[in-house]
């Protein structure tokens, strides 16, 4: 009973359960809106996409949902539970998260990292510690095997004793996966998951997320990277200036002009001239075929929307929030 | 309880010069979010500027007339003092780890202390300063010392002049912009070392004009002088909202009010009877200091500190 | 670039063309002059240095080193022996499986510190050069030939893995190459009983160089002591010769803590003078009290400055319920009662400052243990009867507190065991030593668990630690009760061991140690987070006072000054926290410096493949190596 099965608790919600519920979730820091009234649901066995443009309140969306911030107003329900709004209650009850700006801890071994991501599926106090009974062994071994089972899975046994802060950027975004994974939780919530990454790391992310899901993990995806975001998602909510603008599957996202004009920053009412000569090669708009095109097509070439925000990541930006 | 106007104004008069003290450690947080404890020492140095002043006159200057030249030279101290500790002992810990500012900040503090103790002349005990001669002032209700009349007026100017500078002055408002997002100011082409330095030098200066109106109060200035202000003038920076200068202002008001009647009326209540008087007055400016963090930690005028994201 | 070079590791001597030292030398000459520069100093050794035995020591006899002579000697010695271990000696090889120039340039370095502090110290004392005797002259002009001839040696590592480095580099980048060594050769496997004497003896090194520390009579001959030992715990690092020892300990873990235990606690079969034993076991109140506080500083992160206020409440405690007829409560606690009350008291104090602070950013944590600590001493200063209710005396505080009687052991007196006579001070040295066992294992125990992985992740990135799961407030709480709790426990004892207590002995800061600060000092200075670090800052800050009287009244600046610098330069402390330590791995895995990490991984700044083989005594060797 002191630490969980392997398996996370998809088990028992059968497929199309609902895992997170948000209703009307509103953020005000005082006059300013940065999230309005978004509601959003993630099933059982779902990859689930929020794009947006810079500035759209995303991450402010998603401290809102991990209780970094309480929101003003709405709901946050996790398997038909109201979540609190403490970060670490919501970790407990089940959704694990990565950061923007990977936030992992420098100095503790790749190993340690992913041990504290077992925190709260064990229990052992102080006392145990100090008296070291033979349930505390066995506590720190079970931990410990799932621990270097995670990092199998995210191919970062071999690097189990180094320092997190000497691993490569890619591997770091790993290890804070591997490390969310620990917490066994039935929804990952990834925060730009492949920012800065080559087309060959987007793709091996790729493969993680999908294997993730594959463990019957429910996951929700933050991401500039278009393509990857259509490749990888069942559904597609899109955010634009806190609102959310619209939902659907990749396809559905991909056509709708809305979204380019949201990306491109000009008034709906000229959609209609903008997205044609600018969707013809490369924007989202370009992708009116099936998904299975884009999917063969590299990830090298920005589009619109990964231009527009990667270069606009100052520190005015959404992540502005995420300071004390 | 017939003293009790008479309390008050004690009572205020204490808090002006501790909301003195305070403005220098909520401006330099407010920018580096650096408690910057050797703050209670610059204010200690800038007491002993003034007294070397008032030392290099000839005997028998009307302290009247030495007082704009101690006052130019214990500012002049402190500045010194603040700006190089900024720049030799801060600015090379800035973005490194947590603790190391503080610590540094120890350690400078210990050695600013022991420096004045060691080598300035006969400061191994307290060193008599200059006094306004003649009887207080009597306003009816209450009476004012003659020393007291120099913090009355020089601590609503302080905050006129502060006020000013901080809203009408480029480097005012670029200092408030520092404060709300030192990178997007840095980016605007704010010379950021600078608001600090400058940020440093304002609370020094102010706190030597706090260490002058100290020395005229209590008739002297001692080595060891700048560890319990510079802990009251904490709290009353965090009381006031730590970052705000009107907060540390109201907050220096509301701690020395709050001493001034504990001192005087504590022993009154039941139960209480052994804890009135001086000796406590310490510990219930610390009682208060506990009670604020627990019950309004963001202070009387300051957003939420607490460290969420 | 993230793979890993095992070649790095490789001995550097079958490797490419060496760089040359820092001075212009052939190889082979450097090394004649290195010799010939140690020869002449040992041979020095033995002839008068001055003419008087007016300075300490009695340097004065043909033949008979003494005092300061002694530690010359040694360094010249240390020379000659890795010198011939670095040509490659038969039998003397297994002296320097890392480095082989690194160590002879410190040592040589030490050495020369060493004689030309004792002449100048002569000169300066006796008044002039002209109390030279000629042994003086030699030993001067040996150390400095020796120190020549050593940065004449061509560096350990090839050039260019930390910038320009050849011979057309500036000479300091060129001594900074020459500090650099490689990593030990892998040792050859041992049967057990070998590496266990092995361990045996090291330790037995350790506890001897430390009670020469501990014994030196004089200030000079402290000084000396503390410029070869300086130099030559880095030379040994450099060798590699500490690594393999902290790998041999790591790999005989129980073997090597009861080898540190005992040889702490041989410490006083080995002193015929109570004074040392007294001061040894005022040391280890210090240091436990010092590994309390690193719970909290250097696990959770926590800066807590009133940390001695928290000793004071259960000193305070156990002295009301001593039995002392000062004692305002007449009660006479039986003593593990009195240690529960004691650790009680503080731990509700803890609780109490913790809870409203921890919720907010470190730094109001700092300031209100600030406070604390000054509203503890006014507090026990005003319970006095006259300012407030009638429980301290005030200034006067508690004194007669009687010694403490455990199962009819009076500690007080002399005791008689084996033909030794054992004092109060031994007494209360052990049991000093059983606490410093108990809050080692606490340290250890709670380090490697679940909840001081929470501690480190909280200190690493409290929001991260969030995010995990982790109930940062909760578990700060405990990290900063268990603090107090600690020094709770320590206060208890430490009221009976000194006997007397009054509120002046817990201020912040003080020139006699433990105090807030020095406490706080103790831990950055040795490394937080380390169990060896605070043992061995404890160690330095008690015995340089004491030792050192003629910085007297300086000495409080200078402790300001130096902590300003040690966080500038070194902020992570002599000893490098376990996981630093990591930076070097053994795969020879070469690492990122990062420019927020703490510091450059070791003492001379050196950092991309010299790895932390600065006098780092790893954690994970137990608490011996310190105080043993």
């Amino acid at each position: 009973m002191t630490t969980h099965t392997t398996t996370p608790a998809a088990t028992g919600t059968g497929e199309g359960g609902t895992v997170l519920e948000a209703t009307g979730v509103t953020m005000r820091f005082g006059g300013l809106t940065a999230v309005k009234s978004v509601d959003l649901t993630v099933n059982s066995g779902e990859i689930v996409g929020l794009i947006g443009p810079n500035g759209a309140g995303k991450t402010t969306f998603f401290n809102c949902l991990t209780g970094l911030y309480v929101p003003t107003e709405g709901r946050v329900a996790y398997r038909g539970t109201v979540l609190p709004s403490r970060s670490h209650l919501v970790t407990q009850a089940g959704i694990a998260r990565t950061f923007q700006n990977i936030r992992l801890f420098p100095n503790m071994t790749v190993l340690e990292n992913v041990l504290v991501g077992r925190h709260t599926r064990t229990r052992e106090g102080l006392l145990a510690a100090l008296l070291r009974g033979p349930r505390f062994k066995k506590a720190e071994a079970e931990s410990e095997a799932r621990a270097m089972e995670l990092l199998e899975f995210t191919g970062l046994a071999g690097k189990r004793d180094h320092l997190a802060r000497n691993l490569p950027y890619g591997e770091q975004r790993k290890l804070e996966i591997a490390r969310a994974l620990a917490s066994d939780p039935g929804l990952l919530l990834l925060d730009e998951p492949t920012a800065g990454m080559n087309p060959q790391e987007t793709l091996a992310t790729q493969e993680l997320v999908f294997a993730v899901r594959d463990q019957g993990i429910a996951v929700l995806v933050i991401e500039h990277d278009m393509r990857f975001i259509f490749n990888l998602c069942d559904r597609v909510a899109v955010l634009v200036q806190g609102e959310k603008l619209l939902e659907g599957t990749p396809e559905v996202v991909q056509r709708d002009e809305r979204v380019i004009a949201a990306y491109l920053g000009t008034p709906p009412e000229e959609v209609a001239a903008a997205s044609r000569p600018g969707g013809a090669e490369d924007g989202p708009g370009a992708a009116d075929g099936a998904p299975a095109t884009t999917a063969e097509r590299p990830t090298g070439t920005p589009d619109p929307g990964a231009r527009n925000d990667t270069g606009g990541h100052g520190p005015a930006g959404t992540e502005g929030g995420e300071k004390a | 309880m017939h003293d009790l106007p008479q309390q008050l104004a004690n009572g205020l008069i204490l808090g002006a010069m501790y909301g003195l003290i305070a403005i220098g450690y909520t401006m330099v947080y407010g920018i580096v979010q650096l408690i910057n404890f050797a703050h209670g020492e610059i204010f200690m140095i800038g007491g002993f500027g003034a007294l070397t002043a008032w030392l290099l006159l000839p005997s028998g200057t009307s302290i009247a007339l030495a007082l704009p030249l101690m006052l130019l030279l214990g500012m002049a101290c402190s500045v010194l003092v603040g700006m190089g500790a900024e720049r030799f002992a801060y600015r090379p810990l800035r973005g490194g780890p947590r603790l190391a500012p503080l610590i540094t900040a120890i350690g400078l503090s210990i050695a600013l202390q022991q420096a004045i103790w060691a080598f300035y002349p006969d400061a191994k005990k307290a060193r008599p300063f200059p006094q306004f001669g003649g009887d207080p002032i009597d306003l009816g209700a209450f009476s004012i010392q003659r020393g007291e009349l120099f913090l009355i007026t020089a601590a609503p100017l302080c905050m006129i002049v502060l006020a000013l500078f901080v809203s009408k002055s480029r480097t005012g408002r670029a200092m408030q912009a520092t404060s709300q997002d030192p990178d997007t100011a840095k980016l605007m082409g704010i010379n950021t070392d600078r608001i600090i330095v400058t940020a440093f030098a304002i609370g020094a200066a102010f706190a030597a004009i706090a260490a002058i109106a100290h020395g005229l109060k209590y008739g002297q200035v001692d080595f060891k002088m700048g560890f319990i202000a510079g802990l009251k003038a904490f709290t009353a920076a965090v009381l006031g909202g730590i970052g705000n200068i009107y907060g540390a202002m109201i907050g220096g008001l509301v701690l020395g009010f709050t001493e001034a009647m504990a001192t005087a009326y504590i022993e009154y209540i039941p139960g209480m009877e052994l804890f009135g008087g001086g000796a406590w007055k310490d510990v219930w400016a610390f009682v208060l200091l506990i009670l604020v963090l627990l019950l309004r930690p963001q202070g009387l005028l300051g957003e939420r500190v607490t460290d969420r994201a | 670039m993230t793979t890993t070079h095992p070649t790095a590791t490789a001995p550097a001597r079958p490797g490419p063309a060496p760089t040359p030292g820092t001075l212009p030398l052939p190889a082979g000459t450097a090394r004649a002059v290195t010799t010939a520069g140690a020869v002449l100093t040992l041979a020095a050794t033995f002839l008068p240095w001055t003419w008087t035995r007016a300075f300490p020591g009695n340097l004065t006899v043909t033949g008979y080193p003494g005092g300061l002579q002694v530690l010359t000697l040694t360094g010249a010695l240390l020379v000659l022996l890795f010198l011939a271990s670095g040509h490659g000696v038969r039998g003397l090889r297994w002296l320097t499986p890392g480095g082989t120039t690194a160590p002879l340039v410190l040592l040589t370095a030490g050495t020369f510190a060493t004689t030309w502090y004792a002449a100048g110290a002569i000169s300066v004392t006796l008044g002039g050069v002209v109390n030279l005797e000629p042994g003086a002259w030699i030993a001067t002009a040996g150390s400095l030939l020796a120190l020549a001839g050593a940065l004449g040696l061509p560096a350990d590592t090839p050039a260019g893995t930390d910038g320009p480095s050849g011979t057309g580099a500036p000479a300091i980048q060129r001594l900074r190459h020459s500090l650099q060594a490689p990593a030990p050769r892998p040792a050859r496997a041992l049967p057990d009983w070998a590496e266990i004497l092995l361990i045996a003896g090291a330790f037995a090194v350790v506890l001897y160089v430390f009670t020469y520390g501990i014994a030196t009579e004089y200030g000079e001959l402290f000084v000396g002591f503390l410029l070869l030992t300086g130099c030559a715990a880095p030379a040994l690092a450099k060798a590699g010769l500490i690594r393999r020892v902290s790998r041999l300990t790591a790999r005989h873990r129980n073997v090597s803590i009861a080898a540190a235990f005992v040889a702490a606690a041989a410490f006083p079969f080995l002193q015929s003078d109570n004074q040392f034993t007294s001061i040894a076991a005022n040391i280890l109140i210090f240091a436990t009290v010092a590994l309390g506080l690193n719970v909290v500083v250097g696990l959770a992160g926590l800066l807590d400055l009133g940390y001695v206020a928290f000793l004071g409440v259960g000193a305070y405690t156990a002295a009301l319920v001593s039995g002392s007829p000062y004692s305002s409560v007449g009660l006479k606690f039986p003593f593990w009662a009195a240690v529960l009350t004691g650790a009680l008291a503080s731990l509700i104090f803890g609780v109490l400052i913790g809870a409203p602070t921890l919720r907010l950013r470190g730094d109001y944590l700092a300031i209100v243990t600030l406070g604390f600590g000054e509203i503890f001493r006014i507090g026990m200063q005003n319970l006095d009867g006259i300012s407030g209710p009638a429980v301290t005396n005030g200034s006067t505080g508690i004194p007669q507190i009687p010694d403490l009687e455990i199962l009819g052991f009076n500690f007080g007196e002399t005791h008689s065991f084996l033909g030794f006579d054992f004092t109060r001070s031994a007494n209360y040295f052990w049991l000093m030593l059983f606490f410093t066992v108990i809050v080692v294992s606490v340290f250890r125990r709670s380090d490697s668990s679940r909840i001081g992985r929470a501690w480190v992740a909280i200190r690493e990135d409290e929001t991260a630690a969030r995010a995990m799961g982790i109930n940062a407030f909760r578990f700060k709480l405990i990290a900063f009760a268990l603090g107090a709790t600690l020094a709770g426990l320590a206060g208890t004892v430490q009221a009976h061991a000194v006997s007397s207590i009054d509120p002046e002995q817990y201020k912040f800061v003080e020139a006699v140690p433990p105090n807030s600060a020095f406490l706080l000092a103790a831990v950055i200075l040795g490394g937080m987070g380390t169990v060896g670090g605070p043992l061995i800052g404890a160690a330095l800050l008690f015995l340089i006072p004491a030792k050192l009287q003629f910085i007297g009244e300086y000495q409080l600046l200078l402790f300001g000054v130096a902590l300003v610098l040690l966080m500038r330069f070194r902020p992570e402390g002599l000893v490098a926290d376990r996981r630093k330590q990591l930076e070097f791995h053994e795969t020879g895995q070469l690492d990122v410096p990062d420019a927020k990490a703490l510091a450059p991984v070791d003492g001379n700044g050196n950092g991309t493949t010299g790895g932390p083989d600065g006098p780092n005594d790893p954690g994970t060797t137990g608490p011996g190596k310190a105080e043993g």
